[in-house]
């Protein structure tokens, strides 16, 4: 047997472990500065960190900032979008 | 003549069976990996393998060798679920899946290995008359580029597919179909086996458990690659590894509008013959389920993407049941059936949902990728395009429009009008 | 009725007794014992072929007694409604069940495509890829098709969704066998709140038979003591329940009792920490002729004796390369089966195996390092071929009825998380003394992990069968010409002779292997030969095993039915129904309600014609004439309020909101971040800092989360700023009744009293009052999307009825989707058909918008040179040019320019007032208006000459939306 090492529960700044289906990615963010073209088109798509913006859409509705690792499926951080980090 | 293998036919199998052990062989040899080449394909996958083998037929190359991280069709030509189709909007795309298409028909022959190309039929089913007309603008552009496509009403839809029961109180009424007769499926793995096979026999030199590492350049040209194996040098380097695509993008140092996300497949235990064409069910509420039946009896579907990137290969347990709950609901004789597989392979998307076919950094540099649900059907069109743009260093007009910079001047090839988001919120 | 009864003979013991159940097996009429199985009740009753193969269709029988089981697999129930593939020896039969065996046509005793075996290895492994490609595969595909599968297709089927139960646990133990026990007893002693589950109906794994002895009790009455304890510190114990699959953190158990789906249940469970104790599964080894009705895996023998009292033949030979097989032979022998030899693969036995003697002594030969080499017989196994290893050409024959083979153990490789443990015989510790101790420290350990500090109390000690001292020994010796009928997968008819093929034909890696020869993607999925497959491809190449087991085991780690993946969401439940809060007044008043979404609408009524065209026509012509209601409450409806809140909207807004004045609305219009236009709505200014914005429904839910995006989304460079705004979705807050027509001023005065009279009339085009209707909260709006004067209301849901009763008393009927569609249509204004994702604000007119400059989302984007081509679309009004052909929404239109089409028809409806067909389109800017070109529409054999005109194909001045109101 072998279980997934994705992780199904993000942890919501407000409302704490939910299941992923509570949630919905939007993006990954494009690097830091860039240029609008950028901001739309261009990805970072590390195989280790993934930075992706993230909703809490049939929860609270807030909007989540997610470091996590695409290659295992963890979750490593998760932050309020646009509170001061 | 490298590749010793023989001729296949009901003859052949015929004189292996008097002649026995010895007769068969490899269907493509590994052979050692020498210090330069022509051109260097990057991944054995369909594409990579496709490329080879028209490079190699068409254009004469002689010394191509396709460097594969782990094994002959390892990655997604062997994680679809087998459906082939021309049935797209845009013009560039059902141009493109249609010179696809009419390849897939002749493959079998072309590359004397059979690929069961088996054209049964694709239905898109519609759920209103808005989706009626919707329909109908992309059957009536493919009509007019001259790909088969009909417009199937309730009654039709129960004559062609009667499997389907229409009549039944459904939560989402099925008002209709779009359908290709000629779209339908191919046995995934033989494809990868089939090309491998052919471009072996043409002499190119398929190296697996080799992995590239890098790229080297010299005086603004790439000169070749790092790999596991130690360097080889390359006068063209081609990457045709989609699903990894976004690597290559950090290799070159090149952002890619490419997020790399995962798609599941499933297949029940087989049964007898119960589903002849292929069903495409969208629904409200983020509800989609394709499905059809293997010719050894499994039914085989799919649906979205489990939503947010990943290289895991490790589908949701959620996503698994929202397919399952499409295919329960078109077919509801099937409930009492079972799911005996099931598989995920990641995908390239794109910005835009089509691919990309374009040099990358260098000119020598080409890159075929963010293929996003169409990459199995596109082998057969890719692999020949792509050799001659490889070969002559110019794109040919199937795939023009595949170029990278279409994001940068505004030549989006949306065929969804999803935006440059893989994941609809 | 004539019962085939031959069970006195294979029966052991009191079991003759009760024979309460009947049921048939292809056909011929069988009794059975109350938990009985399928194959239990067969095998007792003399039957031994129970399917055929995929492939070859050669008769099978049972070769284990567990969802590993590859060939007997029944169809259960009458056509249509019947459950394909039902594993025999899971299916506990009830009374009247009715069998039937699979892969044969028209018996299984006469089966017309065993023909194919004479194909042997003419059909080998991939044969189907060098052949059928002249003409093409479609000529072969349909009988390849009805030859392969297994079970038939159900016709119906009458399951009821699964139980869903969700729990958290502090130890979740899969496997109830000596080690799962033991790690229960061990966690539960510790305090931790446990959960066991058991894929079988009972537990004690192989306590069942194995002569055993625990914590100075025998196996039987240790498990009783094991359960009471468990059961005094709460332990919850599930059994026919399996464990599917899941995450580190989120595990599935699927509960399907006797075999087959019924009152299935799906546990979706949290531990806090998990122990793994499945077990391990006995693999068989590859022998020609090995696939005969009558070999069987020395486990499922020993089950069946045990569990249903069931001698699975008369004349034994055993066949293992470990010590176990001596023990189970001494056990067999005393359950009354007659044991003419075991052979043992290995050069010595165990010296501490006294049993070997005893049997010795008794009369069996006990041959070691000797192999079974083939089996002799026709469809029943008369005797075997064995030889030493050393010399296997000394070939001797020995007589019987049943070979029993054990090959060893294949452990469900497990590759768990931290806070996953694995113990028992999936960890390797086959003996029951390691087995209790492995389970029980995993137990505590993980007792630990939860948080259990109580340590106390240590492991049942107990002794069993011995440590097996296993020989890998994959498959005995064979002339490679009968490497063909040495049976690897026995679902698919996977041979050695067809590993050997793969590897001649470079298929060299094991996951090649598999796939080229169809190895172990049976229903056992891989239990019973995918490690001897693999054990066999080491061997031919010359390799060690571990380079050559890859692939990994993914879920459903068992088979699971459609029905408990399915879950709650089927018919009518699929997705919730939104209603509005007039659905029962749509429904009474013989509306034909659609699906838009989630929402339910109507599309017409039926008092004004039979079908959708002929209502909607009347339904829109009345509007013009006299006026109309619809309900609109499904429009998305988003308040926006706080200090920022009019900047906040001039961001995400392709105009500005901050210009409006409080008490006017605005079009306003959404780019996405592409640049393409995302929505469109009308923006009310409630206050100075208030707003409410109205989005498509289609679109509701995802403009609330754009909005909400954008509220904290800093990255955009025009966001820089964290916004003190607030964003509320009060879609289902405000029904919405949009009254349409010239009466409409009139009767809107009469519904909401006289004190609105003057509000009402000093309403000007996109103006909106506040006020109350019943004492509850009313906005009138004065705006239009049919081109009439008309007025949205937003009211309550709870006054919205007697509003929309009072606006029909006074004359006003209602109109559904159809006519609105014709309405707006005939107006030129927009729905998802024109904003469809695929458009720029350019392409859909609305360059006077851009070119107000407001700095907004997707903005910057529209500068691209693509977006400003003569090939990109403009939206156009079309009619056909002889002023009657019918056109369609969805028609390709070709112009003079080129022979592709240049845009296409987004929408069309007949117009009762300008009593033709109109409709809209987008067409390449190289076109312009008063050209013609043809609606091409070949899939609806339609050919129309249209012109383009402008979208706007009623009174363009507006004058009907902004003029006075006349009395009815």
């Amino acid at each position: 047997m072998t279980l997934a090492t994705l992780q199904t529960r993000l942890t919501c700044p407000f409302c704490g472990p939910r299941h992923l289906s509570e949630f919905v990615f939007h993006k990954t963010v494009a690097p830091p500065n860039a240029s609008p073209f950028a901001e739309v088109y261009e990805r970072i798509d590390n195989p280790n960190l993934s930075i992706e913006h993230w909703q809490h859409v049939r929860g609270c509705r807030s909007w989540l900032r997610v470091h996590r690792n695409p290659s295992s499926g963890s979750v490593l951080e998760i932050h309020l979008l646009g509170a001061a980090i | 003549m490298r590749g010793a293998s023989p001729h296949y036919s009901a003859w052949s199998l015929l004189r292996a069976r008097i002649k026995g052990h010895g007769y068969w062989q490899p269907l493509w040899t590994g052979h050692k990996l020498q210090e330069a080449y022509d051109v260097v394909i990057v991944g054995a996958g369909g594409h990579g393998l496709a490329t080879a083998f028209h490079l190699a037929r068409d254009h004469g190359i002689k010394r191509i060798a396709i460097l594969e991280k782990r094994l002959v069709g390892y990655g997604n030509v062997g994680r679809n679920t087998t459906i082939v189709r021309s049935n797209y909007l845009l013009p560039e795309n059902h141009y493109f899946y249609e010179d696809s298409l009419r390849r897939w028909a002749t493959l079998s022959r072309d590359l004397n290995y059979n690929v069961m190309y088996s054209p049964r039929g694709v239905l898109d089913l519609a759920l209103s008359e808005d989706e009626m007309s919707k329909a109908a603008r992309r059957g009536n552009a493919m009509r007019l580029a001259g790909i088969d496509a009909e417009l199937l009403d309730r009654a039709a839809l129960k004559r062609y597919c009667p499997e389907l029961d229409t009549q039944r109180a459904r939560r989402f009424p099925i008002v209709g179909a779009l359908l290709q007769r000629r779209g339908g499926t191919v046995r995934h793995d033989a494809v990868a086996w089939g090309y491998a096979r052919a471009a072996s026999a043409l002499g190119v030199d398929i190296i697996e458990d080799c992995e590239v590492t890098g790229v080297r350049s010299t005086a603004g040209m790439a000169s070749g690659v790092e790999t596991t194996r130690g360097y080889v040098e390359a006068e063209r380097i081609v990457f045709a590894t989609a699903g990894h695509t976004a690597m290559i993008g950090s290799m070159l140092g090149v952002p890619l509008p490419i997020e790399t996300h995962l798609l599941q497949a499933m297949v029940t235990e087989p049964i007898k013959p119960l589903l002849n064409t292929v069903l495409v069910y969208v629904y409200p509420g983020h509800g989609e389920t394709y499905i059809c039946q293997s010719d050894r009896g499994g039914l085989v579907m799919g649906g979205m993407l489990d939503g947010f990137p990943s290289y895991t290969r490790e589908g949701r347990w959620d996503r698994m049941e929202d397919v399952v709950e499409g295919a329960v609901d078109l077919l509801p004789h099937i409930a009492g059936c079972k799911i005996l597989r099931h598989w995920a392979g990641t995908n390239d998307m794109t910005m835009d949902g089509s691919p990309i076919m374009d040099r990358l950094r260098y000119d020598n540099v080409f890159v075929n990728a963010g293929w996003c649900y169409g990459g199995f059907k596109a082998i057969p069109a890719s692999g020949a395009a792509f050799a001659t743009f490889v070969a002559t260093g110019s794109a040919p007009d199937l795939i023009k429009a595949y170029r990278l910079s279409r994001f940068t001047t505004g030549h989006l090839l949306d065929e969804r009008g999803g935006g440059p988001f893989p994941v609809r919120l | 009725m004539s019962h085939r009864d031959t069970q006195a003979a294979t029966r052991v013991g009191t079991r003759i007794a009760n024979k309460s159940i009947k049921f048939s097996f292809d056909g011929q009429e069988y009794l059975a014992q109350s938990g009985d199985t399928a194959a239990s009740a067969l095998l007792a009753s003399g039957v031994r072929e129970m399917g055929r193969s995929v492939k070859y269709r050669r008769l099978r029988g049972l070769l284990a007694a567990g969802p590993e089981e590859p060939n007997a697999l029944f169809t259960v129930g009458n056509f249509p409604n019947i459950i394909p593939n039902v594993s025999a020896p899971q299916l506990v039969l009830r009374n009247g069940m009715a069998l039937r065996s699979q892969n044969r046509w028209p018996s299984l005793k006469w089966d017309v495509a065993s023909l194919l075996q004479a194909g042997g290895g003419f059909l080998g492994a991939g044969f189907y890829y060098k052949t059928f490609i002249w003409p093409s595969w479609k000529t072969y595909e349909k009988l390849i098709r009805n030859l392969a599968g297994l079970g038939a297709a159900p016709g119906v089927c009458s399951l009821s969704p699964p139980k869903i139960m969700y729990a958290s646990c502090d130890v979740l133990i899969a496997g109830a066998g000596p080690a799962g026990l033991a790690a229960a007893l061990a966690a539960a002693r510790a305090g931790a709140n446990v959960w066991l589950i058991e894929r079988e109906p009972v537990v004690g794994g192989e306590l069942e038979f194995e002569a055993s002895e625990i914590d100075g009790l025998p196996g039987a009455q240790w498990i009783a003591a094991t359960l009471a304890e468990l059961a005094r510190r709460d332990v919850k114990i599930f059994t026919d329940t399996t464990i599917m699959g899941g995450s580190s953190d989120l595990i599935i158990a699927h509960r399907e009792a006797g075999g087959i789906a019924g009152n299935n249940a799906v546990y979706r469970m949290k531990p806090r920490a998990m122990v793994a104790a499945m077990g391990a599964v006995e693999r068989p080894i590859a022998f020609v002729g090995n696939d005969r009705p009558g070999v069987m895996l020395i486990n499922a023998a020993e089950k069946f004796l045990a569990r249903y009292g069931v001698k699975i033949g008369h004349e034994l030979v055993l066949f293992a390369n470990h010590d176990r097989v001596y023990a189970a032979a001494a056990r067999l022998q005393a359950g009354g089966m007659r044991i003419r030899a075991i052979i043992d693969t290995r050069l010595t036995a165990s010296e501490t195996i006294p049993l070997r003697g005893d049997l010795m002594r008794s009369g069996i030969h006990c041959l070691l390092n000797t192999a079974v080499l083939a089996t002799i017989g026709g469809n029943r196994i008369t005797g075997v071929k064995i030889a030493p290893l050393d010399a296997p050409h000394q070939v001797r024959t020995l007589a019987c009825d049943s070979v029993l083979v054990s090959g060893g153990w294949s452990p469900a490789t497990a590759q768990l998380t931290q806070s996953h443990f694995i113990a028992g015989a999936e960890h390797g510790c086959l003996e029951l003394n390691a087995a209790l101790h492995d389970g029980y420290t995993a137990g505590r350990t993980a007792a630990q992990v939860a948080g259990k500090t109580d340590l106390s109390g240590t492991a049942p000690r107990g002794h069993g069968d011995l440590t097996p001292s296993l020989m890998p020994f994959w498959r005995s010796p064979s002339d490679p010409i009968r490497e063909k009928y040495q049976f690897v997968d026995l679902q698919n008819d996977v041979t050695v002779a067809d590993l050997r093929a793969a590897l001649a034909e470079g298929f060299n890696d094991i996951e090649h292997v598999k796939r080229y020869t169809t190895l172990g993607v049976g229903t056992e999925q891989g239990r019973t030969s995918g490690l001897l497959g693999a054990g066999i491809v080491a061997e031919l190449k010359g390799d060690p095993l571990t380079k050559v087991i890859t692939s990994r085991e993914r879920p459903p780690y068992y088979p699971m039915t459609l029905s408990s993946l399915a879950g709650l969401r089927v018919n009518g439940a699929l997705r919730p129904t939104r209603k509005t809060a007039l659905h029962q007044w749509h429904e009474s008043n013989g509306a034909v309600l659609e699906s838009m979404g989630l929402w339910m609408r109507p599309r017409y009524y039926q008092a004004n014609g039979a079908d959708a065209f002929t209502a909607g026509i009347a339904e829109a012509r009345r509007v013009r004439s006299i006026g109309g209601i619809i309900d609109s409450s499904t429009l998305g409806k988003i308040e926006v309020a706080g200090p920022d809140a009019a900047a906040f909207l001039d961001t995400i807004y392709l105009s500005k909101a901050s210009t409006i004045k409080i008490g006017r609305s605005k079009y306003m219009v959404n780019l996405r971040e592409d640049g393409m236009v995302l929505d469109d709505g009308i923006v009310l200014r409630l206050a100075d800092d208030r707003f409410l914005a109205t989005v498509s429904s289609g679109h509701a839910e995802h403009m609330l989360s754009h909005f909400e995006y954008y509220c904290v989304a800093r990255h955009y460079p025009t966001i820089s700023d964290i916004r003190a705004v607030s964003v509320t979705d009060v879609t289902e807050s405000w029904s919405v009744i949009a009254v349409a027509g010239s009466t409409s001023r009139h009767a809107l005065a009469q519904v909401l009293g006289n004190e609105w009279l003057a509000k009402i009339a000093q309403l000007t085009h996109m103006d909106f009052a506040v006020g109350l209707f019943q004492g509850h909260d009313i906005k009138v709006l004065r705006a239009s999307f049919s081109g009439e004067l008309a007025f949205e209301l937003h009211c309550r849901p709870t006054h919205t009825l007697a509003l929309w009763e009072g606006l029909v008393a006074a004359g006003l009927l209602p109109y559904g989707l159809e006519a609105l569609d014709i309405l707006r249509v005939e107006k030129g204004y927009l729905v998802s058909s024109e904003i469809n994702g695929q458009t720029t604000p350019f392409d859909l007119g609305m360059d006077g918008l851009v070119k107000q400059k407001n700095t907004c989302v997707g903005r910057e984007l529209l500068n691209r040179p693509a977006f400003h081509e003569a090939s990109r679309p403009r939206l156009v009004g079309l009619k056909a040019v002889d002023g009657k052909s019918k056109f369609l929404a969805g028609a390709q239109l070709i112009g003079s320019l080129a022979p592709r089409p240049c845009g296409h028809v987004t929408s069309t409806v007949y117009s009762p007032t300008l009593k033709e067909w109109i409709g809209l389109g987008l067409v390449a800017r190289d076109y312009a208006l008063g050209d013609i070109v043809r609606a091409h529409d070949p899939l609806r054999s339609g050919n129309t000459r249209v012109l383009l005109v402008s979208p706007v194909h009623l009174d363009p001045s507006g004058a009907r939306m902004k003029s006075m109101s006349r009395a009815p």
